[in-house]
């Protein structure tokens, strides 16, 4: 293994480790990424194979505490209503995640000034728009112009089927003259730069074999492997290394695929580990400098977590929906109660997202990212003969305002493999979260038999999604001000000038929408940013 | 030898996955026991300690009961070990829904996935166009404020 120093080390190879390679491989910068997790070959996805559906609750769990795989790191929720879910391995979580791909609106980055609410962001959709744009087309995203919810823009492919399901339920959104579009996905409707477009396989969150989805192992790091960066994987990195003369980031030490601890120097340190991890390796870096943690001056590393919390809705039809056919999440997305209403009784919004169906097995054990099985005996037989092939449903996506009481730290005995700290989650709802999921609920309630539904289904009990953790932001945030952001509008920490955050804990608010396209478009704005100031970067 | 082994895969387990998950004759569904999820469900617990201990004192249980397996000493069962009940019923679930004849059978595809997946048709521009008319037809439904550099 070669230890040389580089010029730009990247932390990560997710979305955001992966987009910020890409923008500054023009550079020429001997450019090295560490990975903790390995390449995932085409033979270990679970959809090449007959019981695919199993994989979900072993090795390809979306839960690392339940996967437990030799690069997953434990994750103590015990304190919290949401379980973080990731993948780690080149790719990131945009091997499992599910591809939809809306973008954050314009009121999304001014909360503050809008609603009285969370912060303002020191930039605006207006100045992401064109990195959104130039991330899309390299993504391979599908989806249909002309959406009256957003500043006008077009996605590069055409939109992919929404479906019997889709067109059901837009017409009930018609019925009540509410908002809703096809959704913006990562999935290809047609083929794209040697990538199969999708076979509706309907299995998003186990990897996509075909390589439609829009995974960073399938779009940009074949392309940056091929360019001369270097993606070193089975890497953990331990903690971030500075020098105390400088107080400038130097390098990391990091437990290589030998077993043995290695250090890495370079010039410029990019850290981009998503809401968890990223504030994990900081809090795990502390020095004489640094003793609360690293770039942590402000002590708001690990603060304001902010999630997605989400609940579901389900109507049955007369006829067969055919929701297993198809991307797991995307067909069509409404985003009628968005933007805030002082009728409601809570402020900013949320979306309702009309996911598909889900595979039998993962119906019957209580549907995705819940564990709690369906009734056995004659009522099971019933349910799976006359509901199961019938339903439609619709997701109510919350935004989540940041608290700074809902937290990632440092659990004090839990530890990964290689006996590192683990993270432990602190987090409950808000009661302006909780309005909202009663608000969606009823909503999605009234626009199902709108659309034709004859039975209504819900939980019955105001539970959230356990394992609904997959957007995991605001823990190390932009904002101007150093006592109460991590880092600078450009993603510089405050405190340790060659080191920066790209990923989503740099999230000043949620907004109500997954949050990937808005995390590589601000990576490769933040790439953007780093060339432009080059001659200074660290002045 | 360990304890795992001495769990006979037939009855009465497989009368307990009947009642679980029982047949649809009409429509030639067979029920879990017989379709030989017993099986599927005894490789689970040689692997996993809990289900093992869990699937041991179930049927220990059933074993003691008058009325034999029925619906209602499983459900006698679910009340009295309620842990353990639950082990079972996942595993059962996974084993019976993990089959691709099962899964033709309640309509979704038996073969893997990828590379096949499904025939979904694509809208046509003109349904799109008719289905999105009155979405467009009511204009913008966002704020855009005031932009730039906060």
């Amino acid at each position: 293994m070669n230890n040389d120093p580089v010029d730009v080390l990247i932390i990560g190879a997710g979305a955001s480790g992966a987009a910020i390679a890409w923008s500054l491989l023009e550079t020429r910068m001997r450019i090295l990424c560490l990975e903790q997790g390995d390449h995932l070959p085409d033979k270990d996805f679970p959809s090449r194979h007959e019981d695919y559906e199993i994989a979900r609750y072993g090795a390809f769990s979306c839960d690392p505490n339940v996967r437990r795989l030799q690069q997953d790191y434990p994750i103590n929720s015990d304190d919290s209503c949401i379980t973080p879910v990731n993948w780690n391995g080149v790719g990131g979580s945009t091997i499992n995640f599910l591809g939809h791909w809306p973008r954050m609106r314009p009121s999304d980055f001014r909360t503050k000034s809008l609603d009285g609410v969370g912060e303002d962001w020191p930039l605006d959709y207006h100045t992401l728009a064109p990195f959104y744009d130039m991330n899309d087309h390299n993504t391979g995203v599908s989806g249909l112009g002309g959406n009256p919810a957003y500043p006008d823009y077009k996605p590069p492919h055409p939109p992919i089927p929404i479906g019997k399901l889709g067109q059901t339920l837009a017409r009930g959104f018609n019925e009540k003259g509410w908002h809703w579009w096809p959704s913006d996905v990562a999935i290809l409707s047609e083929d794209d730069d040697g990538r199969q477009k999708c076979v509706n396989a309907g299995t998003c969150d186990l990897g996509c074999a075909a390589g439609a989805k829009g995974g960073t192992n399938f779009t940009y790091w074949p392309m940056l492997e091929n360019a001369g960066v270097e993606l070193r994987t089975r890497a953990r990195v331990r903690e971030i290394l500075v020098d105390e003369s400088t107080g400038f980031a130097t390098g990391v030490l990091f437990h290589g695929a030998d077993g043995r601890v290695h250090e890495q120097k370079a010039e410029l340190v990019i850290v981009a580990c998503n809401g968890v991890g990223t504030p994990r390796l900081l809090l795990n870096s502390k020095s004489r400098l640094f003793p609360d943690g690293l770039a942590n001056r402000s002590g708001k590393v690990g603060k304001n977590l902010m999630f997605h919390p989400l609940t579901g809705v389900a109507g049955v039809f007369e006829e067969p929906m055919k929701g297993h056919e198809g991307p797991m999440a995307c067909s069509i997305l409404s985003q009628e109660f968005y933007e805030s209403d002082p009728t409601r009784g809570f402020v900013r919004g949320y979306g309702l997202h009309s996911g598909r169906s889900t595979t039998p097995m993962t119906y019957a054990l209580g549907g995705y990212g819940i564990d709690s099985p369906i009734p056995w005996g004659a009522e099971h037989r019933e349910i799976m003969d006359n509901v199961y092939p019938y339903l439609a449903g619709l997701t109510v996506v919350t935004e989540d305002l940041p608290e700074e009481h809902n937290c990632v730290t440092l659990d004090p005995d839990l530890t990964d493999s290689d006996g590192i700290p683990a993270p432990k989650i602190t987090y409950k709802l808000g009661d302006n979260t909780r309005a909202m999921l009663r608000h969606g609920e009823d909503r999605a309630k009234e626009v199902l038999l709108a659309a034709g539904a004859k039975r209504i289904l819900t939980k019955g009990d105001d539970k959230v999604w356990w394992r609904a953790g997959w957007h995991q932001m605001g823990t190390c945030r932009l904002g101007n001000n150093p006592e109460t952001s991590v880092v600078n509008s450009w993603g510089r920490c405050h405190d340790v000038k060659n080191l920066f955050i790209v990923d989503g804990s740099i999230f000043v608010t949620a907004g109500a929408v997954n949050p990937t396209s808005t995390i590589q478009a601000l990576a490769l704005y933040i790439g953007d940013q780093i060339k432009t100031n080059i001659a200074t970067l660290f002045d | 030898m360990s304890e795992h082994s001495n769990i006979d895969p037939q009855s009465p387990l497989d009368a307990i996955l009947d009642v679980l998950i029982p047949a649809n004759p009409s429509r030639n569904i067979p029920a879990a026991g017989q379709l030989g999820v017993a099986t599927f469900v005894t490789e689970a617990a040689a692997q996993k300690n809990a289900l093992n201990t869990a699937l041991i004192a179930l049927l220990s249980r059933a074993g003691e009961l008058a009325d034999g397996i029925t619906p209602d000493t499983v459900r006698q069962l679910e009340t009295e070990l309620p842990e353990a009940f639950n082990l079972l019923l996942v595993e059962t679930y996974k084993g019976y829904y993990s089959r691709p004849d099962i899964r033709a059978l309640v309509g979704v595809g038996a073969h893997p996935v990828h590379p096949a997946g499904y025939e979904v048709a694509s809208e046509s521009p003109e349904l799109l166009n008719e289905l999105t008319a009155p979405v467009r037809a009511r204009g913008p439904v966002f704020r855009d404020p005031p932009g730039g550099q906060a």
